[in-house]
């Protein structure tokens, strides 16, 4: 087995709404990412899963639990000060929307290479717009968009640039929360087959959030499931989707449309009720590598 | 056209082309050329000056604008005229910095208090608040108190730093609009810093709100000027400026002697009026768009 | 937002206020005292220079400026809690007393400017906004633009010169003629003060109005409400009018002190008997008890009026109801 990437121990959020009411976004999720996997994440809007990869990129500070990536525990302030240049180089992040993502104000070139700008990297490729320029390439778009600005884009050129700046720096780790969410699905169907090229290409560890069942199984080597905060299944992607085991699961996969309307229309859609599904307990690993949450009781 | 297709029906008469934008079109460039000229008049003033500003000629005291003296002469015998473009020097430089001063301030104050956890902010704000409820005209004479006599480096340090309040509340609340926005977050997690932020995101966004009100201030501040130097609280009267030029007008009304009043304050008032307009055009009006009325 | 108990609502407003001014007097006593200055002048006049030293040092013990600021302070804070605000150095009387003698001035003055801004950047707004584009709107702006540079001072000098001095058709400063005059006399005398307040002010509110209005006629409600077939001036009135009243109101609870500070500037060229006047002397010639009583009410009116614009824009706007704020922490 390759080596440990990323490993979230019992992360642990909450946000505050107002005086009493606390939101337990995020509550005791484990898994590990092994290096130059892709990872899927999904789950219902509000399962807590952009939350998850904030507290990876340390855009959020958990409230407990530890996540180490590449042995360093970025939870802790000292250490994360400590290899700082490490971090903020190697973990890059794709936003859901890549119109607010991109600032409207700068050039295509600019954006692209302000990671470099900000960590005095001298480019590779000569001047930082060659460099912007070869970047462009590779996500598939022409130079000749340097010198424009977001807002005269289209939507899927522009999470090509938000790709592109994420890959401008060679990252070791790349989180991507719901990265083809607010795309047409003709350009997601574009932008998924970008992320497979360019991960066997670039070899990273990609963590891909998204609530898309049938792209996570056509892209992911290995998915898990969040539920209310909780992580409630881990299979690979195959196993996962021939044989669910939780409840919410098999919820989730249900609502997945069969293409061929007689079949469709003939299914009878299983009951979602959110209170039977299983919250508490311990992941167990059943088969190797498929792990779900169980409690005590049902063993 | 690819000829196998030809249109039926749709032979819409092409409009002319509307003439070309010239470059001064929606430029304030009346207000641009008049202003220039007279910082530049201030500015090289000595080259074209007919009399010495500063010296007290008392036999014609209070004489009227004539071929001797252009625009008359003050109550204390000065050229009135070489005193408009020698004063002009202070008027005008403390006007531009004290605009400087307080922009600087409002910048600083406005990012770290958008920046900031929400009880320093908090904190910071009612401090403003407070602040800003002591009569700026009290907070002026006190503080010119402590700096001790008055210069034009003092008064437009005083001016400035009542004058950055209102700055700092649009860049707080420009910058706490965009702190959370997506691409602030992605620069920061690249690891831009609070500079690196503040120089690349944040202060484009709110640069021209900003501008606007910086040339606003500019004007504030002449006109601050001019009002402490007329009530005996700004420059001393041996340093000449518009302000300092009206003090002098008690005499002058009650002699009647109407240049001394109106000729400075004519150049003024359209010293302001110039900073005005262009104030405006940066705000960005001129766009217009149709009315649903 | 969630509907607070009314009572915790205001009494956390209140409390707010109170500390407020506490930092407020704190501040302005301490630097009332920094800056240089001699009290004693104020209160012996010329005789204070020409005092020996033993005589200074009985002088400041009398008048308890010989012990150190902090002492001072909680002094004064002990009667000012009690109501004594102590006398002032220039008038040898309470400083309540003299400042109830002028307050009255400062509010006719102020009250009726504000009132006239109030209702003429309304009825000049929307007179501008109906006729967007016209001669007379581009009239209105560019005269109005004009008159908002104009320094208040020089418009109250030129004023004078041509109503005062040239026509001699009004009194060039006081409130009311010297031994007498009743309502007319007064008002007489309030023109021109009136007149400067108003000018320096006017504008900036119409404007606003101006172009709130416009963009509310740009907003497709009105397209609507057009299309119900509403008459225009019923839009305008009725529709527009009232959804960019709340937001008026609030600013110009803000602009209460603004329009009031305008007026010690009018004050000082008019030798009006205000509270302007009495402010800018007691600053300058250190008549400390008299400077922090002022202090003091020019800051709570600022204070309460922010309050109130806040007020204003939480419970009236309709608007503004219904909110809730999510802070998110960070780090990074």
């Amino acid at each position: 087995m390759s080596e440990i990437l990323l490993d979230v121990q019992e992360l642990t959020h909450c946000f505050r709404l107002g005086r009493n009411t606390v939101i337990r976004a995020v509550d005791h999720v484990s898994f590990q990412l092994r290096r130059g996997e892709i990872f899927g994440l999904v789950g219902e809007s509000g399962s807590g899963k952009s939350t998850v990869a904030r507290c990876i990129m340390s855009l959020i500070r958990p409230a407990a639990g530890k996540i180490r990536y590449l042995g360093v525990n970025i939870c802790d302030p000292g250490q994360f000060r400590a290899h700082r240049k490490l971090l903020q180089t190697s973990r890059q992040l794709i936003f859901q929307d890549s119109a607010a993502s991109l600032n409207p104000r700068m050039k295509v070139a600019d954006i692209i290479t302000e990671p470099m700008a900000i960590h005095h990297i001298r480019p590779p490729r000569g001047s930082l717009r060659q460099e912007a320029a070869f970047q462009l390439k590779c996500v598939g778009m022409d130079p000749s968009s340097l010198d424009r600005r977001p807002g005269e884009l289209s939507g899927g050129q522009r999470q090509r640039v938000a790709i592109a700046r994420a890959l401008s720096m060679g990252p070791e780790l790349l989180v991507a929360d719901e990265p083809i969410a607010s795309l047409d699905v003709s350009i997601q169907a574009q932008i998924i087959n970008l992320f497979q090229h360019l991960q066997r290409e670039h070899g990273f560890t990609f963590l891909f959030i998204a609530h898309d069942l049938a792209v996570v199984r056509h892209l992911c080597d290995r998915t898990g499931v969040m539920f209310q905060g909780r992580l409630v299944e881990i299979a690979p992607s195959k196993e996962l989707f021939d044989n669910p085991l939780h409840p919410y699961t098999r919820a989730l996969l249900s609502a997945i449309p069969i293409p061929d309307p007689r079949l469709e229309r003939a299914r009878v859609p299983q009951r979602f009720d959110p209170a039977q599904f299983c919250r508490e307990g311990l992941l167990r690993e059943v088969s190797p590598g498929h792990m779900v949450l169980r409690e005590e009781a049902d063993r | 056209m690819d000829e196998r297709f030809v249109l039926i029906g749709a032979r819409t008469p092409v409009p002319p082309p509307l003439p070309a934008p010239k470059w001064y079109d929606g430029k304030p460039v009346c207000s641009m050329a008049v202003l220039a000229f007279i910082m530049l008049g201030c500015l090289c003033c000595e080259v074209f000056l007919p009399k010495d500003p500063a010296y007290m000629d008392l036999l014609h005291a209070a004489v009227p604008p004539g071929s001797e003296f252009w625009f008359g002469s003050d109550t204390m015998g000065r050229d009135i005229f070489s005193m408009i473009w020698y004063g002009g020097r202070a008027s005008l430089l403390i006007g531009f910095l004290s605009a400087a001063i307080s922009a600087v301030l409002a910048v600083l104050f406005g990012a770290v208090s958008g920046l900031a956890p929400k009880w320093l902010d908090g904190l910071v704000m009612r401090l403003t608040e407070i602040f800003l409820s002591i009569p700026s005209l009290l907070l002026i004479v006190f503080l010119q108190a402590i700096l001790g006599r008055a210069s034009v480096w003092s008064l437009s340090l005083v001016i400035g730093i009542t004058g950055w309040t209102a700055i700092a509340k649009v860049v707080r609340s420009e910058v706490r609009q965009l702190r959370n926005s997506e691409y602030v977050l992605a620069s920061r997690c690249m690891g831009g810093g609070f500079f690196h932020i503040l120089r690349k995101h944040l202060a484009p966004n709110f640069f021209s709100s900003i501008m606007f009100m910086v040339v606003m201030n500019v004007r504030s501040a002449i006109a601050a000027e001019s009002t402490l130097s007329f009530m005996g609280i700004g420059l001393p009267l041996e340093v000449i400026s518009w302000g300092g030029m009206l003090s002098l007008s008690e005499k002058a009304l009650l002699s009647g002697a109407w240049w001394i009043i109106l000729i400075p304050g004519v150049f003024l008032v359209v010293t302001l009026l110039c900073v005005t307009n262009i104030g405006s055009w940066l705000r960005g009006e001129g766009e217009q768009r149709g009315n649903n009325l | 937002m969630r509907r607070k108990n009314p009572f915790i609502y205001y009494g956390g407003k209140l409390a707010g206020l109170a500390v407020s001014v506490f930092v407020l007097s704190l501040a302005v006593f301490y630097i009332a005292r920094l800056a240089p200055g001699d009290p004693l002048v104020s209160y012996y006049g010329d005789r204070a220079e020409k005092m020996t030293a033993e005589e200074r040092a009985q002088a400041e013990e009398r008048l308890g400026l010989d012990e150190p600021v902090h002492i001072q302070y909680t002094r004064w804070l002990g009667r000012a809690l009690q109501g004594d605000f102590g006398i002032s150095y220039k008038y040898k009387t309470d400083v309540t007393q003299i400042i109830a003698d002028r307050l009255p001035n400062t509010l006719l003055l102020g009250g009726t400017g504000f009132a006239v801004i109030f209702a003429g950047a309304l009825a000049v707004g929307a007179l501008c906004a109906w006729n967007e584009g016209n001669l007379l709107d581009r009239i209105i702006c560019k005269v109005g633009t004009v008159v908002s540079c104009i320094p208040e001072f020089w418009l109250s000098l030129v004023l004078i010169l041509v109503f005062a001095v040239q026509l001699r058709w009004l009194p060039s400063s006081g409130a009311y003629t010297l031994g007498g005059g009743g309502g007319a006399d007064r008002a007489v005398h309030l023109i021109l003060p009136l007149t400067v307040t108003a000018a320096g002010h006017l504008w900036y509110y119409a404007y606003m109005i101006r172009n709130r209005l416009l963009e509310e006629l740009r907003s497709d409600y009105v397209l609507l409400a057009k299309s119900k077939g509403l008459r225009r001036r019923d839009v305008l009135l009725r529709h527009c009018l009232r959804s960019i009243l709340p937001g008026y109101l609030s600013l110009m609870a803000i602009s209460v002190p603004h329009i009031l500070g305008g007026t010690y500037i009018v004050e000082t060229v008019f030798s009006y008997p205000g509270i302007g006047t009495l402010s800018y002397e007691s600053a300058r010639y250190q008549d400390y008890n008299l400077l922090m009583l002022l202090c003091i009410l020019s800051g709570s009116v600022v204070i309460l009026s922010n309050m109130l614009a806040q007020i204003i824009s939480e419970r009236i706007d309709p608007r503004m109801r219904g909110e809730m704020p999510a802070e998110v922490t960070e780090h990074g």
